[in-house]
């Protein structure tokens, strides 16, 4: 409880340190977000029911959906990495992570060709496919954004052992998109 | 305090009583002319029997305490520190709570089965909504109006309207009735009435189909008259009708209406001309082409499809 | 005024980015290159995110990202309001200052309105324009309701009542400030392409199918509820990591607890209306089929979505108001606050049910008839809460000394008006009373009874309570009571009479309507001119007292809560010592009540 380090943007008297307030916020973040991606599965249901179209690709569907949970494992040992301080490994990780999440979006930019010849999004099924696989995409595309963000400065040794928050956020982002798409996959390939 | 809070009690069983006769008194509703429309009324009137009390004990406490405890200029020390009373709050929560549950009973469920309690329906009537006048037909009689001016009703008979729509939402609602159901387009929607009072659009402006969903830019005027008749006064105009159908006659088609018939109305359509100024993309929505909302001109606007697909509307119909 | 010409020029820039780049994509399709609405959709996402680069989040933030210097604010004096200021009382001043220039000018349509209804028949607009002044009105009106209070006093205030010298991320809320200026504009700038016609509602199928001004609305919902979610995150983290030594859950002021409540709405329900927009969007400009029934959407999922927000949007708009009535009656009636834990209880109560009455929207939509009795039940019983706060206002004046100063003039109105709004809140969500009265003006006159009587009076409870904190002069007290009266009757006079259009046969948003009904809405217009006049006061009252009223005390109304212990307006870290809590904030009249200590920095090094 020390006032020493009282200047603006620093809550030091706080019961809290600055790192358990950014968890704090970044949970109740994923937790808005997990919302939206709740609300898209409700809307499968609500239109379709369980239909599923015979024409959807599932070993594709299997493919991707094992590239994204690879890259989860990936992410993660990334982050075990950056905590003990082991850059390479960090990196190496980092950038395998990057490069599935990529192979992820080549398979998903596939899927949507095909589909575009069996039910196209005025259909109702295509209206489902397109959204709910188009709005995990944009998720993907923006935790490869943040992913090459810190690969960039994880380059030039911006993170350590003690210093890793965007580390952390972002592998905690891209763990949130993958377990959406489980439930996504589920719901579009497998009910 | 103690009578502070004996005079603010017998303030609110005053006002209450007071407040209680205007409720079982007052005569708040306008024409009602089905048998939905009284218990809907009732029901109404229930809500506001049960409200009372809560409303003036609230109003009471409130402007008691204003009166009584407000002081003139900086009070030099501060009210008495009560913090709380957990049985008077534990109280009113099970006092609201009981109220609660009681108007879901009452008049609620209640009036929600009364409502649909009896599916025979004498007289099936489907309207078709559409950007910005309704379709009417009644399978049974094999009649069709597009583009109706009015709707023909007979009194004492179990009527079910069942609607939907071509474009967008609509809403049929008759005040009068105390009725209402959206036209989705995609869904079939219905609803039972019991007409009993003989009226209509010319006595009273609540004797009326109004759009209630809006819909667009004649939404306001997307109206119809509504006139209710002696059963045997009805099966005349069926017969007339079906007449008027088989020989094609399209002249003289009347649905009871005089062409001054709809008084009350005649300041809305005199306006029609402009609706949709701005919307003059919409060209062939145009309201002064499609009299839609030409309500006193009921004679000339019944169209009428004879041998047309439109006919084809009953075959689904129950009757 | 360089922040939003960085912010201008950046957005610009970005939308023909945006624009171009689908452009490009619909070339490698085979389209045209300006895609239309598609465009402009792409364009304008693109511009919120180049706006706000430019207005400072580059600056300030995305550079360190990159590894790149971030540039430290320096701006001070009035200069502050108009840039990327992270200082939370900076950033309640912009929310405040902003919506009060929309709730007036969203009040002015109105008036539009209420002229064009003074009488049966057209008389000023025709039927399209009439619809889209009402849609505009409805729209702007609900972002007043959901922002206002709880972003002007939730940002203001909240964080100093809680000890914390700002709110948790400093940043994130400037960021979600400046979503704000260019939604403003986008909505008025509809009218340049027809307006919109489908109420601020925007319902499937009419929404697909109306004027292409539509889709102005539908981005500027989307994007303001990024602002929400933001502002959301923001509230909850501060309020859960940020409270000052000893602040206890216990202890927190009841305004926290409501901007609590409200907060977490807006983080878990916003996203709904979100999406409502994309899927309408995505039906209007990408050809999809959500709602399109003939080709196997439904239009009422939309609805379903759409109320899945916006009813708990309602209690988002009147919690914190009702957070402010309870603080204001507390210190007013120099008493306790009035069962304190059981308002606390009411208020969640108020958001858990709050998830689970949207559908009593939908009585008359033709939704699975017996699918409509869990949501009469849910509704009515969401009356059971709500009610708790009453008894506290009640409890709290009761005995007590009361001042009836403006702002509790204002406190006392939100109590007199939620009554009505709340009683009459029971018989729509009765399903056989609701057939009759759904889109009415009695509905009509049930929200702006809520909305309006709740929140709005207990916006302005919060600017007369707070203005001598946050401007450090009092305001004119004699003017505030005269506007208090002339807002409190001319609201009275101009919806009570809306109860009795509705039960008459006056549905909701009608450019016309039958002869019969002229009388009353005739009086209910002139009522409405007479409330409109009134705000003119407040606008002098406010602008006047700024640099001529009286110097105002530290704690003008002796009150107990943090905001009251510290200088008028407060430093820029709100305290000079930091706080220590070690009582309630509701000790009036008890002997050895204290709220908060200063111990001396005497532990500093």
């Amino acid at each position: 409880m020390s006032t020493t380090t009282v200047h603006h943007h620093h809550q030091s008297e706080g019961n809290y340190s600055k790192l358990t307030t950014d968890r704090v916020g970044l949970w109740l973040f994923l937790l808005s977000e997990s919302m939206l991606f709740l609300g898209l599965l409700s809307a499968r249901f609500y239109l379709a029911g369980t239909f599923r179209p015979p024409e959807l690709n599932q070993a594709l569907g299997v493919g991707i959906t094992s590239i994204l949970l690879v890259s989860s494992l990936t992410m993660f040992r990334s982050e075990v990495a950056i905590r003990h301080g082991d850059q390479s490994s960090f990196l190496r990780h980092l950038l395998i992570t990057i490069v599935l999440s990529i192979l992820f979006l080549g398979g998903v930019a596939y899927e949507w060709s095909q589909a575009f010849t069996h039910f196209s999004p005025n259909t109702v099924f295509g209206t489902i496919f397109f959204s709910m696989t188009g709005m995990h995409a944009l998720h993907v595309l923006s935790g490869i954004f943040l992913m090459l963000l810190i690969y960039r400065n994880g380059r030039s040794g911006k993170y350590s052992e003690h210093n890793h928050w965007s580390v952390e956020a972002t592998a905690k982002y891209w763990h949130m998109v993958d377990v959406v798409w489980v439930f996504f996959y589920a719901a579009l390939y497998l009910v | 305090m103690k009578k502070d809070l004996i005079i603010a009690v017998i303030l609110w069983f005053v006002f209450t009583a007071v407040g209680e006769y205007w409720a079982f008194n007052a005569n708040m509703f306008p024409i009602a002319a089905a048998e939905e429309a009284v218990f809907l009324d009732d029901a109404f009137r229930l809500l506001i029997i049960l409200a009372m009390p809560v409303f003036t004990l609230v109003l009471t406490f409130l402007f008691f305490s204003i009166l009584r405890y407000r002081s003139k200029g900086d009070p030099d020390s501060d009210g008495p520190p009560m913090r709380t009373n957990t049985p008077l709050a534990a109280g009113w929560l099970a006092i609201t709570t009981g109220l609660a549950i009681f108007v879901v009973i009452n008049p609620g469920l209640k009036g929600m089965a009364e409502l649909s309690a009896n599916p025979n329906a004498d007289l099936v009537i489907q309207v078709t909504g559409e950007q910005w006048h309704w379709d009417v037909s009644y399978p049974q009689y094999d009649l069709t109006y597009q583009r109706a001016t009015q709707i023909a009703l007979p009194a004492d008979a179990r009527v079910k309207f069942e609607l939907t729509s071509t474009d967008v939402i609509h809403s049929l609602w008759i005040p009068a009735f105390r009725l209402k159901m959206d036209a989705v387009p995609g869904r079939d929607t219905s609803f039972y009435v019991t007409p009993t009072e003989i009226v209509d659009t010319e006595m009273d402006s609540n004797v009326r189909v109004q759009c209630a969903e809006l819909c667009g830019t004649g939404h306001a005027r997307m109206q119809m008259a509504v006139r209710i008749m002696e059963p045997d006064e009805f099966e005349a105009w069926v017969a007339e009708a079906k007449a008027m159908t088989m020989s094609g006659d399209m002249e003289g088609m009347d649905m009871g209406s005089s062409s001054d018939s709809m008084d009350g109305m005649d300041n809305m359509d005199s306006e029609s001309d402009n609706m949709d100024g701005m919307d003059s993309g919409d060209g062939d929505m145009d309201m002064d082409t499609d009299s839609g909302m030409d309500m006193d001109s009921g004679d000339s606007d019944m169209d009428m499809d004879s041998g047309s697909d439109d006919m084809n509307m009953n075959s689904d119909s129950d009757g | 005024m360089r922040t939003i010409i960085q912010g201008l020029v950046g957005g610009v820039i970005a939308f023909i980015i945006g624009a171009a780049l689908l452009g490009i994509v619909r070339l490698a399709f085979g389209l045209s290159f300006w895609g239309g609405e598609a465009s402009l959709v792409a364009g304008w996402l693109a511009f919120v995110i180049g706006w706000l680069l430019g207005v400072g989040v580059w600056e300030y933030w995305v550079r360190e990202w990159f590894n790149l210097p971030v540039k430290k604010f320096e701006a001070t004096g009035t200069s502050r309001y108009f840039t990327f200021c992270t200082d939370h009382k900076v950033v309640g001043i912009q929310y405040l200052v902003t919506f009060l220039g929309l709730f007036l000018l969203a009040g002015l349509l109105a008036m539009v309105m209420r002229a064009e209804l003074m009488a049966p028949g057209r008389n000023y607009m025709s039927g399209a324009t009439y619809n889209n002044v009402m849609s505009l009105h409805g729209t702007i009106m609900v972002f007043v309701g959901v922002a206002a209070t709880v972003g002007a006093f939730g940002n203001y205030i909240l964080p100093i009542m809680i000890g914390a010298e700002d709110m948790a991320f400093p940043r994130l809320n400037a960021l979600s400030f400046w979503f704000v200026p260019p939604v403003a504009i986008l909505l008025l700038a509809s009218v340049f392409s027809n307006g919109y016609d489908t109420g601020w509602t925007g319902y499937a199928t009419l929404a697909s199918s109306t004027r292409e001004g539509v889709i102005f609305y539908n981005l500027a919902f989307f994007t303001v509820g990024f602002s929400s979610i933001l502002g959301a995150v923001n509230i909850l983290t501060t309020v859960i990591a940020l409270r000052a030594k000893g602040m206890y859950w216990g202890r927190l002021p009841i305004f926290v607890w409501a901007s609590l409540g409200t907060a977490i709405l807006s983080l878990i329900f916003t996203q709904f209306i979100a999406l409502a927009m994309i899927m309408s969007l995505l039906d209007r400009v990408a050809g999809f089929s959500f709602f399109d029934a003939f080709a196997g959407g439904d239009p009422l999922l939309y609805q379903n979505v759409f109320w899945f927000y916006s009813h708990p949007a309602v209690y988002v708009m009147i919690l914190p108001g009702l957070g402010i009535a309870l603080e204001i009656i507390s210190v007013f009636s120099r008493k306790p606050l009035f069962a304190y834990k059981w308002a606390v209880f009411g208020m969640m109560g108020v958001v858990v049910l709050s998830a689970l009455v949207w559908a009593h929207h939908m009585f008359t939509s033709g939704m699975d008839s017996p699918l409509r009795i869990p949501f009469m039940i849910t509704t009515e019983l969401i009356s059971v809460p709500t009610g708790l706060v009453f008894l506290t206002a009640l409890g709290t004046m009761w005995g007590g000394k009361l001042i009836l100063k403006t702002p509790m003039l204002f406190a006392l109105a939100v109590i007199f008006n939620f009554l009505i709004g709340g009683i009459t809140g029971i018989f729509l969500s009765d399903v056989p009373v609701d057939i009759q009265l759904q889109d009415t003006f009695f509905v009509v006159a049930h929200f702006h009874y809520t909305i309006v009587g709740g929140g709005i009076f207990a916006l302005f409870a919060g600017i007369y309570y707070w203005y001598p904190k946050m401007t450090g002069r009092m305001y004119n007290e004699r003017q505030g009571k005269i506007q208090f009266w002339w807002m409190f009757i001319g609201f009275n006079l101009t919806f009570i009479p809306m109860f009795w259009a509705g039960l008459n046969g006056m549905n909701r948003r009608i450019a016309d309507y039958v002869p019969d009904l002229g009388n009353i809405n005739f009086f209910t217009s002139m009522s409405a001119f007479f409330l409109g006049i009134g705000f003119l006061l407040f606008v002098y009252n406010m602008a006047v007292s700024l640099k001529k009223g009286e110097v105002a005390a530290d704690n003008p109304w002796g009150g107990y809560t943090l905001e009251w212990q510290t200088s008028s307006p407060p430093p820029l870290e709100n305290f000079d010592t930091p706080p220590e809590v070690v009582g309630d904030p509701y000790g009036y009249g008890e002997p050895d009540a204290k709220h908060v200590i200063f111990p001396a920095p005497a532990a500093t090094d």
